[in-house]
């Protein structure tokens, strides 16, 4: 090995350390939640003592106890700080945590495997906060999501539009000549594809987008780059070759913050779902009160209903909130009128800070 | 002139560039930048100079062909990254050179030109990959080259579908030692009795003095040429490369105000 490599490798390691510890944190912040006391003396005793018995030669055992107690000390000064935690799914980086970061500025972000997990573990007080997306404006609405919406008991609390900039990430030591494959959600892949062809470049479809950057920090791989957010380039310490990769018009996504409890406030934005029987004018009849009282809606889509075959649920998004006599007034009268009718919250509508 | 089949002029109509809405071939252009991209700092300030000056393009090399491997060779990608920057802020499109046929689609990513320097004028694998970058070329003559051989590395791009060449003199070498270069002025009139294709004059390159450089870009007005680029600088005596040549902003702002009044008043002579 050359020396260059060893200081290479030497850094690589280094930072795989500072990420597992942020794991680490994230989870002693999430073990917190089922926790009476904070410090269990005897559990810290017992780990400290395993671990010194590890028999490395490098490592001494003095050196192991040091280590571990201060991460330790760190670990309960973070739990005392009490931040609020925020899921969001998909991994450390993705749009779902740029997301989050702007709704819940002081936040412990936490990465979920799927949208359920969000949904359960903010319902079952594992989570504070979730974070998820309900539509993009170039694929349309993430039905697993609002799926999800019309039978969780969540509030919505608060909402984002994040813009979607896709850049080509590889690590510093990648030549971009070299760049063979691109690794990412196909989604992202598909969005960028006149960008993959005009260079020659080979789509290679993964899970995540922020799951391909973290893969290629960890694992090199040969001549390889991905497609993610410019946050993951400051997580995984990659390289940002391009930014704005994607063809067409930059698209973006909403993602709505979720809670146990309502927005304390007056919001100036409020969601509903529901339903009508299958009758001639029934739509018409509710969507007639909104223009009547001239409340103006912002979104209206339909989903199938899975429990029911053959209906729809209606997604509405309008002006104002549930505290306003008007609209108070519509609400009580759309109850009259549909088969099922669910209240998810008014919250502050999302301004875009220019 | 044999061999010529795409860049020979057969009509009265010429070419016109469009590059984001400026027409090289229609209007009179100015690019003008620093010989190479040093600093955020250096092209944004000279970005913000020429733009407030009237140029309508920046140049600025990331990727420098240098007479010595152990010259500044250029900031690369990194580079390109900070000319995005300046043409975010100054809406003023981008040329910068090109010289390895690997870097080509991807300084096309970044470049609203490709630039083919005199030395690269005859890498025929430069200029085929070029050709196919789908961006406008400007192509520079080779130092040591005749106009057909020039025409021939034209021919190159356009056979492989790009229509879109700029050419450009700048200076060839000759006996005389006082100048850098001698610029072949007669080169305008007579590429356009030739081809259709715009060309435009590099007064900086081919003189290599400062105090030479406003006459020739005037004498480039009167030759009927479809531009300039020319070097600029906003902090000359700290340039990486060219110091010696690279116009202060002051200096452009000032050589511009003749400039155009020139090309209105000759655009006004009857034509015979």
């Amino acid at each position: 090995m050359k020396p260059e490599e060893i200081h290479y490798k030497i850094n690589k390691i280094d930072r795989e350390l500072l990420v597992l510890l942020q794991e680490r944190m994230g989870l002693a912040l999430r073990s917190k939640k089922f926790k009476e006391s904070l410090s269990d003396p005897q559990q810290e005793n017992d780990m400290l003592a395993r671990a010194e018995r590890l028999n490395l030669d490098l490592i001494k055992g003095t050196f192991t106890r040091r280590l571990l107690k201060a991460i330790i000390e760190e670990t309960k000064r973070l739990q005392e700080e009490d931040r609020s935690l925020a899921a969001f799914q998909g991994e450390h980086g993705a749009y779902g945590e740029v997301a989050a970061r702007q709704l819940v500025p002081e936040g412990a972000y936490i990465p979920c495997l799927e949208f359920i997990d969000v949904f359960r573990g903010v319902e079952e007080g594992y989570f504070d906060l979730g974070v998820v997306p309900v539509e993009n404006s170039l694929e349309g609405a993430v039905t697993q999501v609002n799926d999800l919406l019309t039978t969780t008991a969540l509030k919505v609390i608060g909402e984002v539009n994040v813009s979607v900039s896709h850049c080509l990430l590889a690590t510093e030591a990648t030549d971009y000549r070299e760049i063979r494959q691109v690794f990412s959600h196909p989604q992202a892949l598909a969005q960028c594809r006149n960008f993959l062809m005009r260079n020659k470049l080979e789509p290679r479809p993964y899970y995540d987008t922020a799951g391909a950057a973290k893969m290629l920090a960890r694992e090199n791989p040969r001549a390889a780059a991905a497609i993610a957010s410019s946050l993951c380039a400051d997580l995984y310490d990659l390289e940002i070759i391009k930014e704005g990769i994607e063809d067409g018009p930059s698209n973006s996504t909403r993602f709505l913050l979720l809670a146990r409890e309502p927005h304390p406030d007056n919001g100036n934005k409020t969601s509903i779902i529901f339903a009508v029987s299958h009758e001639a004018g029934r739509l018409y009849a509710v969507l007639k009160l909104f223009a009547d009282a001239q409340i103006n809606l912002t979104r209206i889509a339909s989903m199938p209903l899975r429990s029911d075959p053959g209906n729809y649920s209606f997604f509405l998004d309008f002006e104002g909130s549930d505290k306003n006599e008007t609209v108070g007034a519509v609400l009580q009268e759309m109850e009259g009128l549909t088969k099922w009718m669910k209240y998810l919250g008014s919250y502050p509508a999302y301004k875009a800070v220019s | 002139m044999k061999n010529l089949k795409l860049v020979v002029r057969e009509t009265i109509q010429s070419t016109v560039v469009n590059v984001s809405g400026i027409e090289v071939g229609k209007d009179f252009v100015v690019i003008a930048g620093p010989c190479s991209v040093e600093s955020e700092k250096q092209i944004l300030e000279t970005a913000r100079a020429v733009k407030a000056a009237g140029a309508n393009m920046l140049r600025g090399g990331a990727f420098k062909p240098r007479t010595s491997p152990y010259s500044f060779q250029g900031m690369g990608i990194r580079g390109l990254k900070i000319l995005e920057k300046a043409k975010q802020e100054t809406g003023l499109p981008i040329v910068t050179e090109v010289v390895d046929p690997r870097d080509v689609s991807w300084v096309a990513e970044f470049a609203d030109v490709l630039q083919i320097g005199t030395r690269n004028m005859q890498n025929f694998s430069l200029l085929k990959e070029v050709g196919n970058s789908g961006r406008p070329v400007l192509l520079k003559r080779g130092m040591y080259s005749t106009l057909e051989e020039w025409l021939n590395c034209a021919e190159y791009i356009l056979s492989e579908g790009n229509p879109d060449v700029i050419l450009c003199e700048r200076g060839i070498r000759t006996f005389e030692t006082y100048t850098r270069n001698t610029l072949d002025l007669s080169a305008v009139p007579a590429i356009k009795e030739l081809s259709h294709l715009p060309i435009i004059i590099d007064p900086t390159h081919s003189t290599g003095r400062l105090s030479l450089i406003a006459s020739m870009s005037m004498a480039s007005v009167a030759a009927g040429a479809d531009g300039i680029i020319v070097e600029v600088h906003s902090n000359p005596e700290e340039a990486l490369c060219d110091a010696e040549q690279a116009l202060t902003p002051d200096i452009f702002s000032k050589m511009m105000k003749r400039l155009r009044p020139l090309k209105s008043f000759l655009n006004n002579l009857p034509t015979d």
